[in-house]
């Protein structure tokens, strides 16, 4: 599917900026500027639709009334207002996430990429990390340096991170999944058995990163 | 019309139209009691030797009839009779004295239908004939008619006047009753009037009928307005100030702002190359004021005392991502490392999504804008629906501990809590403070390992 993104939006200064973040961003922006426009529109057509809620024409949340009779598509929501009210009814009718204005283009590149990652979000049997591919049926590692000898809890440690690729893991989380509470389950044992796992890692190492104040993550690399 | 006049006419119509029915009723029962009198009356001159009479000299019974009245019979009818006149007839209504009067075909009518007794009125209603058929068939004096005067006809003066004079005692005593009652109206009325004037006072009816309690549900009433328009006239001074604290508020952040400005542009100007750090404190001001509007609105929300006014299922893992995505920006550019870690599941939680928010956001904010370049902020959510932490942990320049309870005091009124933390952080603390307790969470306060300010926001039911 391309990189299409629907961007329904009145403001003509915020909706310029909005196109121009999205275009830097590799993404192919369609802006459309009122709801009666936007109406005959097939959501299916885009990868993710974002969304003004004061339209002219239709109203915002009308629109995503009708996307949701006929499109599963992810659609953010952009709102001027700080209204609880508005923000719950929007997720209610199927919106996936909403930004409130005003926000940095950082912050709705951001919520639009979660939209895009969270189907993609439940493991399969077959992780791939960068260079690291973590088969979880066979409970095997292979790196550019060929399939790695693991420790069981080093495996389960890895597997647990790469399930939750690019996001931090806690240190309890790792050793509540990993260590067993009958022996030394501590976080102390934890970064033994994570120095253990980065050497055997060799080049990929840098792949696995302690994150300040959380613990671990792994990461797709540069 | 007044309520005195309608009051002693609407008694007096009643009256007239009441006195009229009985005396119709009257006249009926009247009439009724005449034809069963004749008949008798008849019967009883028949047999007490009027019938040989008869017999013996039709052609000239009754002889002369002058005034006769009847005496009082014995009987069902006791009546006395005006005067009346006696004529005899053969069974075929024909009479061999030629004085007497042809017999009236209705009576005759009634008689052939077999009635024993028939009675008619004239159609002024002046006169009542009755025609009884005597115990014997044969002869000419078979069947008797009975002619008398009366009675009155029910719309007569005789009936009518009575009524026409009682209506007007009654008229009478209701113009004179309704005295106190439109007395004390025009009293209720005058206190109603001056309801929002400056002569007003409490509303007061002594007694206990209804126009008492019409005087309660009125003084009811204008207590309740006075509170309203209280109620009102506060909230129309709190939101002046809330305009005025907020442009006060609002102010600062922009001429900061404004001074960022207008500093580059002096050093452009003057051919220096600006480094893309340079653009970062006006950035920085930028987000700074969006989140002093939403603080100000939450805070307006919470000092009204408005409640939660949304409870629904919140996705705290969502949540918790939106809050550290707004902030990143601000992070990256100030070289702070913003992490976040959430658990697999997500958690879920009842709340004011807004305010829940708003909080979080205050609590990141803080650790971000106040730490320092190439510092460390770190975001946990932990645990599941039952009971869940959310930790902010900084490497930053923390809260002095004896600073800590009074920045998480509950209380923002006036300007007090802005002044006394300068640039709103005390404003975003006390809103995350309150958000809290409303929500049932227990925020605290404490230092980072090494350095800086650990926040932890924890819903923990049992604990409560």
């Amino acid at each position: 599917m391309s990189n299409r993104i629907l961007l329904v939006e009145d403001d003509v200064a915020l909706g310029q900026q909005v196109v121009d973040t999205l275009s830097q961003a590799g993404f192919d922006p369609h802006w459309v500027q009122d709801g009666d426009a936007a109406r005959g529109l097939n959501p299916d057509d885009y990868r993710v639709v974002v969304l003004d809620l004061m339209l002219p024409g239709t109203y915002g949340m009308d629109l995503l009334k009708r996307y949701r009779v006929k499109s599963e598509v992810p659609v953010l929501i952009l709102s001027a207002r700080d209204d609880t009210a508005d923000k719950i009814r929007g997720l209610k009718l199927g919106a996936d996430d909403y930004v409130t204005k005003p926000f940095f283009p950082e912050e709705l590149l951001a919520r639009i990429q979660a939209c895009l990652r969270r189907p993609n979000l439940v493991g399969t049997e077959r992780l791939v990390v960068g260079t690291i591919q973590v088969d979880l049926e066979r409970r095997e590692v292979t790196t550019t340096d060929g399939t790695l000898s693991l420790t069981p809890v080093e495996f389960e440690i890895l597997a647990l991170l790469a399930r939750r690729k690019g996001s931090a893991v806690t240190r309890d989380a790792l050793v509540d999944a990993a260590l067993d509470p009958a022996h030394d389950a501590s976080r102390r044992t934890l970064d033994v058995h994570i120095s253990r796992l980065r050497s055997k890692l060799g080049n990929d190492a840098a792949q696995l990163e302690t994150v300040w104040g959380i613990g671990y993550r792994l990461s797709e690399g540069s | 019309m007044k309520l005195r006049a309608r009051l002693a006419l609407t008694l007096g119509l009643a009256t007239i139209s009441l006195l009229v029915l009985l005396g119709w009723a009257q006249s009926r029962w009247h009439s009724r009691l005449r034809v069963d009198a004749l008949a008798e009356a008849a019967v009883h001159r028949m047999d007490s030797g009027g019938r040989e009479r008869c017999e013996a000299a039709p052609e000239r019974w009754p002889g002369p009839q002058g005034d006769r009245r009847l005496h009082r019979y014995p009987g069902p009818s006791r009546h006395r009779f005006p005067r009346h006149r006696v004529f005899a007839y053969a069974t075929d209504f024909q009479s061999p004295n030629p004085d007497n009067p042809a017999f009236p075909p209705e009576l005759a009518q009634q008689l052939e239908a077999g009635k024993d007794v028939a009675s008619h009125r004239s159609p002024d209603e002046r006169r009542t004939q009755v025609a009884v058929r005597m115990p014997w068939d044969e002869g000419p004096c078979a069947v008797v008619l009975m002619r008398a005067k009366g009675p009155p006809p029910w719309f007569s003066g005789a009936v009518l006047m009575p009524a026409f004079l009682v209506a007007l005692v009654v008229i009478l005593v209701a113009l004179f009753a309704a005295g106190p009652i439109v007395r004390r109206v025009r009293q209720l009325t005058e206190s109603v009037r001056k309801i929002g004037s400056a002569a007003e006072e409490p509303i007061r009816v002594e007694g206990r009928d209804e126009i008492a309690e019409l005087g309660t549900a009125f003084e009811q009433s204008r207590q309740t307005i006075h509170a309203q328009l209280a109620s009102l006239r506060e909230r129309e001074a709190a939101l002046r100030n809330y305009i005025a604290n907020t442009t006060h508020d609002v102010m600062l952040p922009l001429s900061v702002l404004q001074g960022h400005l207008v500093a580059l542009q002096q050093r452009i100007e003057g051919g220096e190359i600006l480094d893309a750090r340079a653009i970062v404190p006006s950035i920085e001001e930028s987000q700074y004021l969006g989140s002093l509007l939403h603080n100000l609105n939450a805070a307006a929300r919470l000092e009204a005392n408005e409640g939660l006014a949304h409870e629904d299922a919140i996705d705290l893992n969502r949540l918790v991502e939106r809050v550290i995505d707004r902030h990143r920006p601000i992070a990256k550019r100030k070289q702070i490392a913003l992490e976040l870690a959430v658990p697999e599941r997500a958690i879920e939680f009842t709340g004011d999504l807004t305010l829940l928010e708003q909080a979080l956001g205050n609590i990141v904010q803080n650790a971000v804008r106040y730490n320092r370049a190439e510092g460390h902020v770190a975001v946990l959510l932990d645990g599941s629906n039952d009971a869940w932490t959310l930790t902010v942990v900084d490497d930053g320049p923390g809260i002095a501990e004896s600073d800590r309870d009074r920045v998480l005091e509950p209380s923002f009124r006036g300007t007090e809590a802005r002044t006394r933390h300068p640039h709103g952080m005390g404003l975003g603390l006390h809103i995350a403070s309150d958000v809290a307790e409303r929500h049932g969470l227990r925020l605290a306060l404490s230092d980072t390992e090494g350095g800086g300010l650990t926040v932890e926001l924890r819903f923990a039911p049992r604990d409560t």
